[in-house]
């Protein structure tokens, strides 16, 4: 499965239990880069995408199968790191508060094959990279 | 009590039900967590209903700082060298349900008799955004103002004229009620964080925030402690914008005598790491936005035109939107 997690400049996911930030470009090109398999997330990513985009399901880790893509907000996905192909990362390139932050030495095994900037809707440039 | 009365206190009660049973608190802050905070916040509890209810007064006042005092500097801890801001009240902001409007506003405190700023207090939206670059707004003095350098400062200056309701969510320029004396480190480290998130919410969603800044001045002084910020999303009922923070107002190796706004080199900063971040430089390639060490093996690569150097910390390159080469990590 293939990993996807938004993060701020210091690696932040969350801030109160709430994502740091959201962008309906962003969500529009993970639902196209997952077009030829399912994206996967739980109910409260859910509600950022339209609901025949997406299969939600609150064990969708576990579920996931190869090719698949898993999109991630508040759940740790570390304990699945076998079956992970690939870690997408969106950088919003803006500092949020965090109190959440995600563990980036996960990627030290990993290369980076490819990094990609677009504008986004409410961000002015965000970050695509892509490890494999 | 009249009907009407009845009926208008039965309508603020569902009001702040609805409100507050989506804005639960999370854990007061601490050292940022790693991603195995992530693991114990399940689906279910990142909503769940929380006792804030209980915590609301029945009769809502106009505003729920003519009754409540704001965050007094005694019930905060202080500042652990780690985190620019702490989570108070469990990040639960106080406001009453006659404050939470749709309709956009910005309203600013006079000074008190010591030139001093009060509340700040807005129902940003859209509409009220600012549409122009910021101007300049070096005519104000802000109470405590004393203009020193440090090169252990992010930019050499100790402080910045600090917007309560920042530039990118009202377009407040020269407005005396608008601005304090803050460090450098507070303005970016510990408000620019808040109000990106309440920025880039505003835009994405076109809903609005409620956002209140109270700046906390100790007895007569000059320069305050710091600034409580607190804010709720309106439509959503706080789904996507919750907090109640305090941002402290120091600067790391600095230490600042509040009550006149003088400041001077920590005599526990070491001469050395002055040093050491005078002399630090990156290389930039201005078209990929990344930061270089002067050996990473990718300079070579970058065309001339595209090449720069700074001497400037890695944070505030970070700030202007350029990111850490992955190979040199510098």
């Amino acid at each position: 499965m293939n990993i996807i997690i938004c993060l701020d400049n210091n690696n932040g996911l969350l801030f109160n239990r709430r994502r740091q930030s959201r962008d309906s470009v962003l969500c529009e090109r993970v639902v196209a880069l997952s077009s030829e398999s399912t994206l996967w997330m739980n109910e409260y990513s859910a509600s950022l995408f339209s609901p025949e985009t997406v299969k939600v399901d609150s064990d969708f880790l576990e579920k996931a199968e190869k090719g698949d893509y898993c999109f991630i907000e508040n759940v740790d996905f570390t304990p699945y790191l076998d079956k992970v192909e690939r870690i997408i990362i969106y950088r919003w390139n803006r500092a949020y508060p965090s109190d959440t932050v995600f563990d980036d030495s996960v990627l030290t095994s990993r290369m980076l094959i490819k990094s990609t900037d677009f504008a986004g809707f409410s961000h002015e440039r965000i970050t695509e990279e892509i490890y494999e | 009590m009249t009907k009407l009365k009845q009926i208008r206190l039965i309508v603020a009660l569902i009001f702040i039900i609805a409100l507050f049973t989506s804005c639960n608190g999370g854990t007061a802050l601490s050292s940022p967590s790693s991603f195995d905070t992530a693991s114990q916040v399940s689906e279910d509890d990142v909503f769940s209903t929380g006792s804030v209810y209980e915590s609301i007064t029945e009769s809502a006042p106009e505003s729920s700082r003519e009754t409540n005092n704001a965050t007094t500097i005694d019930s905060i801890p202080k500042y652990n060298g780690k985190r620019a801001y702490i989570a108070i009240n469990d990040n639960v902001p106080g406001f009453t349900a006659v404050e939470l409007v749709t309709d956009s506003y910005e309203r600013y405190s006079p000074l008190d008799k010591f030139g001093r700023c009060g509340i700040a207090m807005s129902c940003i939206g859209r509409d009220i955004m600012p549409t122009e670059e910021r101007g300049n707004i070096g005519s104000v003095k802000p109470s405590g103002w004393v203009t020193a350098k440090y090169d252990i400062v992010d930019g050499k200056y100790l402080y910045n004229r600090c917007h309560l309701i920042g530039f990118q969510l009202t377009g407040e320029n020269a407005n005396e009620r608008n601005l304090i004396t803050g460090t450098r480190y507070m303005n970016v480290e510990g408000m620019l964080p808040f109000e990106n998130m309440i920025a880039d919410y505003v835009k994405e969603t076109n809903n609005h925030v409620i956002y209140r800044v109270t700046p906390i001045f100790s007895g007569n002084n000059l320069v305050c402690d710091g600034v409580q910020m607190e804010a709720i999303s309106v439509e959503d009922k706080g789904d996507g914008i919750c907090f109640n923070v305090f941002a402290y107002n120091v600067q790391p190796g600095i230490k600042i005598d509040y009550a006149t706004g003088k400041s001077w080199l920590d005599s526990d900063t070491s001469t050395s790491s002055t040093t050491d971040e005078n002399e630090t430089e990156y290389v930039l390639n201005t078209n990929s936005k990344k930061i270089h060490r002067p050996t990473c093996s990718s300079v070579k690569d970058i065309s001339s035109n595209n090449k720069a150097t700074s001497g400037e910390s890695k944070q505030t390159l970070i700030n202007k939107g350029y990111s850490p080469c992955k190979m040199c990590n510098p």
